[in-house]
């Protein structure tokens, strides 16, 4: 007796006694839990390790792939000399250019290929090695010699050895390349590569006043030397030099915004699928916990208190959950390679196996605090157990005490938000992606509760299924909440992947083709206008030839007058205001340029002379807040010139045509040397062939870019961002089906006493399984109606908000998706009652 | 009706009641319930279904907490104790066999009863005296044997050695023979009869069976949550 106050509580140690007695049954009975964890965790561990192995593959190779520790690159000029020489004061120096060409095989004029002319100097690369076909390794190429990029050797039909012509240059394939050091740090490129020297590049006299050339000098520093401070100090000896520095810290900063943002993407929907895989959680602890309600009663009857009965379930719950925490985290790890696979062309590396520990600790992290938050409620729940409960055979259901999930679920939230947040590329999308999903979640917790509210105010039913059917909508011990949560996510999940990836498509397949031009051609002399314009229509009688002015400039200062803002002096670019990186391309129009339209202000009128004037794209103004009125300088050639902003306009991005941001009136930069840009719109048949090569023949020193290859890779890319997207979704989907199947097995039990009783009473199994689909049905048809506007929001803001494209749903399809969950909830529904209907009701009367 | 009155009872209640839902739904299961019982004696609870025996056994063995009326239960105050706190004060004191036996399903005949003994926090010579107990009510050859690999008759035997190796104070028993036949019913009870004698525990047995009362010293019996008759035999 007087033991009873010795022990208040178990201790741990003897709590996992207990449950260790328990664990393999547990184990069966918690699969729900172990697999939505591991589900949720897989996901997340496969998307982190992914990001995270390239993220520092692109870290670790700064320097190869920047070619250098630092790179000043400059739109139509060298460095000057003092800039020059500031930088050979940091470390050894190599230079070169970049623009846009034709090649022209030497034995055959009529084949001309647009190609990125890169040229540079003997101290070429800085870092890291050219490697031709054949695992020779070269250094820079001297004289006439050229390394090319297998695309031009394919398409010009050449081999090492074989000559053709750049501009006026004729040069050698010394070799075809295999790795070029400084691909990745080039970014986007609008055309196989051909690597010159500055010698062969001033033989081609492709340079003039005006073409798009840029100039990269790379620096590679002492060792020791810090590169960020160096880029610093020469962004302030040197603030107006409009040249774009770059560190080796910072090689590939838009690709690394892209992996960033991707990823950031990728972790969101992976949580969704996580958030999903919660609900399965809790009513896979509930479940198993109401199996368990006669075993802790018995617990109970023998003195075990509230606590030791949370102690003993929930370090049993801990295990499962870290068994699939586990098991997630190896095939995520597993799965990676093959998550690469499926991104294809998107990544810059190709990750093998990694082992990334940080990721894997930010996943379960994620999977113990999902665990933690969703199992927290019925293990609460449970410890209220009366043990009376083996007393009577049906207790009502208990409530829950709120105060008490202050800390495991409130903490867990808290912790999980901060987490989400920390670790967030875009704080704000990840911030409203959590937001969205609180609102996703009161909002089904709330169709549930009023679900049940209506079904137990409806008049009855004469017939008895039916009043059944709605009966178990409202019953005690329902499981309707479970069942919309659950359902209305799936659905919602089938509904948002059909929209976005029914947009995507339409956005990939019919609209750029149908509104991209065929060419740009770049450089083009204004005087040589109107002989262009033949060249192309002798070709292609029925093209369309579009030529604007074209000039580069950055933007250095802007805002009101009196207080204008200096963009070197801004420590971060705004969110939104990309136009403020570096030098953007200019032009100057007489009238609103196709496709664009005014939203304020106006239009300058024809041969205006007053002030200079600019009209500015809208999406900017806003992301730095312009007003009507303010001004905007300008650095243009080296010079300053401001104009007064007169309009805001909205640009047709997806026209891919000429789009700028600034449009000046004609006064304010007309004066300066600038060259014309075109677009060719074949829009019938042409000799493609003859208008390459009459281009080559009559405007050597322009550039063209054919349109169709940039369209095609870009579709690539939009279609493998479609995979990634249906890849980590698909878990939120496989998530959402093993929530429902146990939510349909938590409502078993007491299925199968009412079915038992409708047996014993004379139902058939044709009638008890109508009673399934009508109460399923019910559930499914409304959940479906709320689905197809949760999940079309949803797949809206995916589509509108996050990816910038067009919203174009494919109705039909959406609604069959929807159908196709709706029935396979019916089936996944009718299939679970399958085991309850072979019943027996003799042998269940007597286990009642 | 009142009980007689005890010198140093073990159980003592006043003015017990035990209603359930509220307001026009409410069901008033006992209707106050006056009763005491001495130390080591042995008492039938009769009365036909509903009659409120059952609850009135729960409230007595902390499984329940009455409405109102006070309870002390070998010294403790029961009516002011909370949930957890009836269960820790029922360890040492009280033992509980039931007509469905409720033993653990996962745990082992041995581990089943040792369970009592570990909550108490006395595991260091839990197994050995759970197999003392086991083998006292003749199940040594069972040991680690699953309650599903045991007969109706030997889980009760199981379900009876884990309510007495904790020695209580009070041993109740809820129709333990309901799920048996007449001999091995028989049999349990000989055995529930012997062993509370062997701990000096006071048995209280809930049953219907007018038969199997009268092995009791005492019987009381109860309709509509009302004590109607108290007798000593």
């Amino acid at each position: 007796m007087t033991s009873a106050m010795r022990a208040p509580t178990l201790g741990w140690r003897q709590a996992w006694r207990f449950a260790r007695r328990d664990l393999t049954r547990a184990l069966r009975g918690l699969r729900l839990l172990l697999a939505c964890l591991f589900l949720g965790t897989m996901a997340l561990a496969a998307i982190g390790t992914l990001t995270g192995a390239i993220e520092r593959e692109l870290a670790g190779r700064g320097q190869a792939m920047l070619g250098g520790d630092i790179e000043a690159s400059l739109y139509a000029r060298d460095p000057a000399p003092d800039e020059l020489a500031a930088l050979k004061a940091l470390g050894e120096v190599s230079g070169g250019a970049r623009l846009q060409a034709m090649a022209v095989p030497l034995r055959d004029d009529s084949l001309a290929v647009p190609v990125e002319l890169k040229a540079v100097d003997r101290a070429w690369p800085l870092y890291g090695k050219l490697t031709l076909q054949g695992g020779k390794p070269a250094a820079a190429p001297t004289g006439t010699t050229a390394w090319i990029a297998p695309g031009v050797a394919d398409r010009l039909g050449i081999a090492p050895g074989d000559r053709f012509k750049l501009g006026a240059a004729t040069l050698t394939a010394g070799g075809i390349i295999a790795d070029e050091p400084d691909r990745l740090g080039e970014g986007f490129t609008l055309g196989p590569v051909v690597i010159v020297s500055r010698e062969a590049l001033a033989l081609s006299e492709l340079v003039q006043p005006g073409s798009m050339v840029r100039s990269k000098t790379r620096v590679r520093l002492p060792p020791g030397a810090d590169a960020s401070t160096a880029v610093a100090s020469l962004k302030e000896r040197f603030p107006e030099a409009g040249w774009e520095l770059r560190d080796r810290s910072r090689a590939t900063p838009g690709l690394e915004r892209f992996v960033g943002r991707m990823g950031q993407f990728l972790v969101l929907v992976a949580l969704a699928a996580l958030a999903i895989a919660g609900i399965g959680i809790g009513n896979g602890v509930t479940s198993w916990l109401e199996g368990r309600r006669a075993s802790i009663a018995t617990l109970k009857v023998l003195g075990a208190t509230s606590s030791d009965i949370v102690r003993i379930f929930g370090m049993q719950v801990a295990l499962a959950a870290l068994a699939g925490i586990a098991a997630g985290l190896i095939a995520g790890v597993l799965v990676t390679p093959l998550v690469g696979i499926a991104l294809g062309a998107l990544l810059p590396v190709a990750p093998g196996f990694v082992v990334d520990p940080p990721a894997l600790v930010i996943a379960a992290a994620y999977g113990l605090l999902i665990a933690a938050i969703f199992a927290a409620p019925p293990l609460l729940r449970a410890r209220d157990f009366p043990a009376m409960a083996l007393m009577r055979a049906r207790v009502s259901p208990l409530t829950l005490r709120w105060r008490a999930l202050a800390l495991p679920v409130g903490g867990g939230l808290a912790v999980l938000v901060a987490l989400v947040l920390a670790t967030a590329v875009q704080p704000l999308l990840s911030g409203g992606f959590l937001a969205g999903a609180a609102v996703l979640f009161g909002l089904l917790a709330g169709l549930g509760w009023g679900l049940r509210w209506i079904a137990a105010r409806l008049p009855r039913p004469k017939r008895p299924l039916l009043r059944i059917a709605l009966a178990n909508l409202h019953r005690p011990g329902a499981q309707t909440g479970a069942l919309v949560t659950a359902l209305g996510f799936g659905l919602a999940s089938f509904v948002l992947l059909a929209g976005v990836q029914t947009s995507l498509d339409a956005n990939i397949a019919s609209r750029v083709p149908q509104q991209a031009p065929d060419y740009f051609v770049l450089d083009l002399p204004p005087a040589k206008a109107a002989s262009f314009t033949a060249t192309v229509k002798a070709a292609a009688p029925s093209a369309r030839v579009r030529t604007v002015p074209a000039m580069r400039g950055a933007i250095l200062a802007y805002g009101p007058a009196d207080k204008m803002i200096r963009v070197s002096e801004l420590e971060a670019i705004p969110d939104g205001a990309w136009p403020l990186r570096g030098e953007r391309g200019l032009t100057f129009s007489e009238g609103v340029p196709d496709g664009n339209v005014i939203t304020a202000g106006k239009w300058w009128p024809e041969n205006y002379t007053g002030p200079p004037l600019v009209s500015i794209d809208e999406d900017l103004a806003e992301a730095i807040d312009l007003k009507l009125g303010d001004r905007l300088t300008i650095g243009l050639l080296g010079v300053e010139r401001s104009a007064t902003i007169a309009s805001f306009r909205r640009i047709d991005w997806d026209s891919m045509g000429f789009n700028y941001v600034l449009v000046f009136s004609p006064n304010a930069i007309s004066d300066a040397p600038h060259s014309l840009a075109a677009t060719i719109s074949l829009d019938g048949p042409a000799d493609k062939r003859a208008l390459l090569a009459g281009l080559v023949r009559g405007f050597p020193a322009t550039s063209v870019i054919e349109i169709g290859p940039v369209v095609s890779r870009a579709r690539d890319i939009l279609g493998q961002m479609g995979n990634a997207i249906l890849a980590a979704a698909s878990v939120a989907i496989l998530a959402g089906l093993a929530v429902l199947i146990g939510a349909i097995a938590a409502a078993r039990a007491s299925r199968l006493y009412d079915n038992v009783i409708l047996r014993v009473l004379g139902a058939s199994r044709g009638q008890l399984l109508g009673l399934q689909l009508a109460e399923y049905g019910l559930l499914a048809l409304i959940l479906g109606t709320v689905a197809l506007g949760l999940g079309s929001a949803a797949a809206w803001l995916v589509i509108v908000q996050l990816f910038e494209f067009e919203w174009l749903p494919d109705w039909s399809r959406i609604l069959g998706v929807l159908g196709l969950g709706v029935a396979t909830v019916l089936g996944f529904a009718l299939a679970g009652s399958l085991p309850l209907l072979r019943a027996r009701p003799a042998q269940a009367l007597r286990d009642l | 009706m009142s009980s007689p009155t005890i010198a140093a009872p073990i159980i003592a209640a006043r003015g017990l009641t035990l209603r359930f839902g509220e307001d026009e739904a409410a069901v008033e299961v006992l209707r106050g319930i006056d009763l005491e019982v001495g130390a080591g004696e042995t008492v039938a609870l009769l009365g036909p279904s509903g009659s409120g025996k059952s609850s009135l056994m729960a409230v007595l063995s902390g499984l329940e907490r009455a409405s109102s009326g006070t309870l002390t239960i070998a010294g403790e105050d029961f009516a002011r104790l909370s949930e957890d706190a009836l269960a820790r004060a029922r360890r040492g004191r009280i033992g509980v066999v039931l007509q469905a036996f409720h033993l653990l399903p996962t745990m082992t005949a041995l581990e089943n009863v040792a369970t009592p003994l570990e909550l108490a926090g006395e595991a260091r010579d839990a197994t050995a005296r759970a197999a003392a107990e086991l083998t006292a009510v003749g199940l040594g050859h069972r040991l680690n044997h699953y309650p599903a690999q045991l007969s109706g008759g030997e889980q009760q035997r199981v379900a009876i050695a884990r309510a007495t190796v904790i020695a209580p104070a009070i041993l109740f028993a809820d129709e333990p023979t309901g799920n048996l036949d007449g001999a091995t019913g028989g049999q349990i009870m000989d055995l529930l009869f012997s062993r509370a004698a062997q701990t000096g525990a006071t048995l209280v047995v809930i049953t219907h069976d007018p038969a199997l009362a009268t092995r009791c010293a005492r019987v009381i019996e109860l309709a509509d949550g009302r004590i109607i008759a108290d007798r000593a035999q």
